[in-house]
């Protein structure tokens, strides 16, 4: 609750937002040292708008620092999305989540560490790899590694925009023990979300409690002329859960987590959602690899970002620039996502996943017609060491979200809420309810929570 | 000879395709360019509608099929006037389908965006994005055609019908681009990337000649160069089985209900051939004339206006002979001159009745394109009326016998030319508006 | 075609990556592995079914043909070292 209350505060003038905000930079740097959080901390920026504020507070968050995953365009504050190819740029315009968030009166604290364009799930994909706020030899999780990692520290009042693409806000909620919301595809605009997916990818945010994530949700959500994909329809206020069922595929995990997770819960059904759990993996790769090979054609060292001096023909620059900027990941993911969509694999690979992310869409809608809320554990594992991560085949790495791909796939809103702990490792429970009905997870993600 | 033909044609949109960039030229480079169509991470496409609404028109017109939905595809291709590495076009999913004109069949028509311009230089290029994003459309037709001149013929139809629909303008002659395949008794040759109208004659025509004679071994891709003249082959990359086409997941499908399509329909006006057709048969003109007179919109609305009260005979041969030979003189179009369809008719009336001479009309029309005024004051101000009181044309012949006794003495001596040297005297102390006939028969009752 | 060392380096050539021997080495195994694990899609009952674009049907959305202000030439070229006289410089393209 320290959330509403600073922001009550702010509104009484009984905090002053400018100390507010020079305390949270000051322990953003003191934490950065160790925990690798921030790409970039933009305390300039920050400090002009707590004066601002100061003098006038004004919007419906004014004064709460924020701080943004690294792919989410902040206008002239570097944002390149985790990656080395986009070093230094810096973008003439800002997301439209940042401009409603700032025209509420928040402050941009800076941008969050994460899996280069998001391809990963434990942030180790990147040259800034945040560490485990419990465990400085465990990941954060990812791809918004930093986001979780940052929230999870902070003393002070603070939400973070994150993106998640096939599990990206759940995961890095799970393994760091807060709250984070993944909305109803095209409810958040993408507008100025430096692309892996388009057709999978969704802003969310992330913070300590479920109960603060409304009032950031009720800013950033909400149609945008400049989205094709933005719904022009508002998220569902009814949010009573009269039925919820568990995902029977989703609890043959380790008994410790399946016990920690169903202990909270009472009156359930058990569902068996077969076809996601054959196909949520290969329809999340294929489709995220195949768009996300044509996102990143167009780094290649011309308009903005990394370069070389000019040599060559075209093709040999362009070929020289990326394969030097690019990581590992990237390039497996480009050639695998260039693969999908050739000629003579095209219908076998890429369109046969659109199909089948139709039938697991179906599989998820025929469930909701009886529940209000499903519910699985976020992660099959708790957070892992970056040594026993390194020991994982790509394929062992893309199987780790196993259990968030379906919702993703779906477009479908989710909830993880952090849920006790195995040691001093949190496990996250994680919520999935019909389109649109965000305000059933936030309602029952808070009763999880109290327990 | 089998030729086939894609042509990219720029539509006349004031915004670009996919964002709010204006469309028009600019001298400096990068100066139209934001962050969606420059290509910039994060940024995404909006489908301006009148884009669509301009292609289904074109389509309807070339009696195509009109899908009741479209979607947008990305076409990935790497090369420096592409500002994001793929193309937004349309793949399984164009908006139109199976189309004619004349006997060629139109195999689809589509919509794209137009990438930047490259100025080669040396070891580098120069990049300019303005035009990156301008909307195309692109209609590919069957090998249907036998000669290069049939391709001509086609093209001139199809500008004719595009103006017709104003989604065209005379500048985008120089814009279109045409790829185009040939083949002859060998392998199918394909050009690629042809700019111009005349080139697209000047290439085809080239290579031609060159398949006549050497008929192609194997599939080939050819550039054009037009300093040289000649086509060389080109070396690319990607063939359509690299382009890796994806369906464009920052768009989403649009339908085209069947109530915009009869709405689009009904704002198509009579194409030039159901026009020129109709004045042949309406004025009973002749064939070439009723053309003439249809291929432009301009000229045929002039031309109908003018035949309410003038003889349509009379009207078409100012039109035809006079009116648009001034225009070209004077290096301007029949959408940009100054003369009112009124101030036409007046003119043409005094003409009709025989109160003006020829002269006088070609005089004034060089004016009136100029600017607008009635050429009835200006004539009644100038004394341009022909002269037919012979009183008056009497007493002009007297003076120019008066003044001339020389040529007065050589027609008395036989020589028949210098009455046409004393009536061209008389003629300009008339300002022309005399009868040269009427002044050479008081000028030999005279001097008899 | 089968996956070997032929389709990735035309796979990697078309993306516009450059790949060592060792890298293709490397990459050739696990992207056998991700595939082999993907076969079972092709199994999946798709008969009758339609793609999804995105998980939700959106459809229909356009702007009206208006103008607006486009950025100014610093700011396009902001981001870029390969410049000359307001248009970017590129490599040899012919």
């Amino acid at each position: 609750m320290i959330l509403q209350h600073y922001l009550k505060e702010v509104k009484k003038g009984d905090v002053s937002i400018k100390k507010t905000v020079k305390a949270i930079l000051r322990e953003a740097k003191t934490l950065n040292k160790k925990h690798h959080c921030f790409n970039i901390i933009s305390e300039d920026l920050a400090l002009s708008q707590a004066e601002k504020q100061e003098k006038e507070p004004k919007g419906r968050l004014a004064g709460l620092p924020i701080s943004i995953k690294d792919c989410i365009c902040v206008k002239d504050v570097e944002s390149r999305a985790g990656s080395e190819i986009l070093k230094d740029y810096v973008p003439p315009f800002n997301a439209t989540v940042v401009k409603k968030l700032v025209d509420e009166g928040a402050i941009i604290i800076g941008k969050t560490s994460q899996d280069e364009f998001g391809f990963g799930s434990f942030s180790t994909n990147t040259d800034n790899i945040p560490k485990n706020p419990l465990d400085t030899e465990r990941s954060c999780g990812g791809s918004s590694g930093g986001s979780a990692c940052f929230t999870q520290l902070t003393k002070h009042p603070h939400a973070s925009i994150s993106e998640s693409t096939g599990g990206s806000i759940a995961n890095p909620a799970s393994f760091c023990g807060i709250s984070g919301l993944t909305p109803t595809y095209g409810l958040v605009s993408r507008y100025g979300l430096i692309d892996y997916a388009n057709s999978l990818d969704k802003i969310g945010i992330m913070s300590k409690t479920t109960e603060e994530l409304s009032p950031i949700f009720d800013v950033i959500k909400g149609h945008d002329k400049k989205d094709s994909t933005s719904l022009d329809i508002s998220s569902n206020s009814n949010n009573e859960v009269k039925k919820i069922a568990i995902i029977k595929e989703a609890f043959e995990i380790d008994p410790k987590i399946k016990d920690i997770i169903l202990s909270n819960l009472e009156d359930y059904d058990v569902i068996s959602l077969p076809l996601t759990k054959k196909y949520a993996i290969p329809t999340y790769y294929l489709i995220a690899m195949a768009e996300a090979s044509t996102n990143l054609a167009k780094y290649c060292g011309l308009r903005y970002g990394s370069t070389l001096p000019l040599k060559g023909s075209f093709n040999q620059f362009f070929s020289e620039v990326r394969s030097k900027y690019f990581t590992k990941e990237a390039k497996r993911r480009i050639i695998l996502g260039t693969f999908a969509r050739m000629a003579g694999f095209r219908d076998a690979y890429y369109l046969k996943a659109m199909k089948t992310r139709t039938l697991i869409i179906n599989e998820y809608k025929k469930a909701f017609k009886k529940y209000d809320v499903l519910i699985s554990p976020t992660m099959p594992i708790l957070s892992p060491k970056f040594s026993e991560i390194k020991k994982l085949s790509p394929l062992e790495n893309y199987q780790m979200d196993t259990l968030t791909t379906g919702p993703n796939i779906a477009g479908l809103p989710h909830l993880s809420v952090p849920t006790n702990s195995i040691g001093k490792l949190p496990v996250g429970t994680l919520l999935i309810s019909n389109h649109l009905e965000e305000d059933k997870l936030l309602n029952f993600g808070r009763k999880i929570e109290e327990k | 000879m089998k030729i086939g033909i894609e042509i990219h044609v720029q539509l006349n949109t004031k915004s670009k395709v996919f964002c709010s960039c204006t469309t028009q030229s600019s001298e400096e480079p990068n100066t139209n360019v934001c962050e969606i169509c420059g290509g910039f991470p994060g940024s995404k496409p909006v489908l301006n509608k009148e884009t669509l609404q301009q292609g289904i028109k074109v389509a309807l017109a070339l009696n195509s099929k009109i899908a009741s939905e479209t979607f947008f595809s990305r076409k990935s291709y790497f090369y420096p006037d592409m500002t994001k590495n793929f193309q937004i076009t349309q793949y399984e999913t164009p908006f139109s389908i199976n189309g004619k004109l004349d006997n060629i069949r139109i195999k689809r028509i589509h919509l794209e965006e137009d990438p930047g311009a490259l100025i080669h230089k040396g070891s580098t290029c120069l990049i300019d994005y303005n035009r990156a994003g301008i909307p195309l459309i692109e209609i590919v037709t069957e090998p249907d055609f036998k000669s290069p001149n049939e391709v001509r013929l086609f093209l001139r139809k199809l500008i004719t019908i595009l103006e017709y629909l104003e989604v065209y303008t005379r500048k985008s002659e120089a814009t279109m681009k045409a790829d185009a395949n040939i083949s002859t008794t060998g392998e199918k040759v394909e050009i690629k990337n042809i700019t111009g109208l005349k080139e697209i004659e000047r290439a085809l025509n080239y290579e031609a000649t060159k398949q006549k004679e050497t008929p192609a071994k194997k599939q080939e891709t050819l550039g054009w160069n037009s300093d040289k003249g000649i086509t060389y082959l080109m070396r690319t990359k990607e063939t359509e089985d690299d382009y890796g086409y994806i369906y464009d997941p920052d768009l989403v499908k649009i339908e085209i209900p069947k109530e915009l399509v009869s709405k689009l329909k009904s704002q198509i006006p009579e194409l030039s051939l159901d026009k020129s057709s109709r004045f042949k048969k309406q004025y009973k003109l002749n064939k070439e004339d009723a053309e003439v007179l249809a291929s432009e919109q301009k000229l045929a609305e002039i031309f109908e206006k003018v035949a309410e009260k003038i003889d349509p005979d009379l009207a078409a041969k100012w039109l035809i002979r006079d009116l648009l030979k001034i225009i070209n003189y004077n290096k301007t179009t029949i959408n940009e001159i100054k003369l009112e369809v009124k101030h036409l008719i007046e003119l043409l009336g005094l003409f009709q009745q025989g109160k003006i001479t020829d002269k006088t009309v070609k005089d004034l029309l060089i004016e009136l394109i100029k600017e607008p005024f009635s050429p009835k004051e200006y004539i009644k101000k100038h004394n341009l009326e022909i002269i037919s009181d012979s009183g008056n044309l009497e007493k002009l012949c007297k003076e120019a016998i008066k003044e001339q006794p020389k040529a007065v003495k050589d027609y008395k001596e036989g020589n028949e030319k210098s009455i046409y040297f004393l009536t061209g005297q008389v003629m300009r102390k008339s300002k022309g508006t005399a009868n040269p006939k009427e002044v050479e028969k008081i000028l030999k009752k005279l001097i008899r | 075609m089968k996956v070997d060392k032929e389709l990735i380096k035309k796979v990697a050539e078309n993306a516009r990556l450059n790949l060592t021997e060792s890298e293709i080495k490397n990459i050739l195994p696990e992207l056998k592995e991700i595939l082999n694990n993907f076969e079972i899609i092709k199994k999946a009952p798709t008969k009758n079914i339609e793609p999804s674009f995105q998980p939700i049907e959106i459809k229909n959305v356009t702007r009206e043909d208006k103008t607006s202000k486009c950025l100014s030439q610093k700011e396009v070229l902001k981001n870029t070292k390969h410049k000359s006289n307001g248009y970017f410089k590129g490599p040899k393209a012919i």
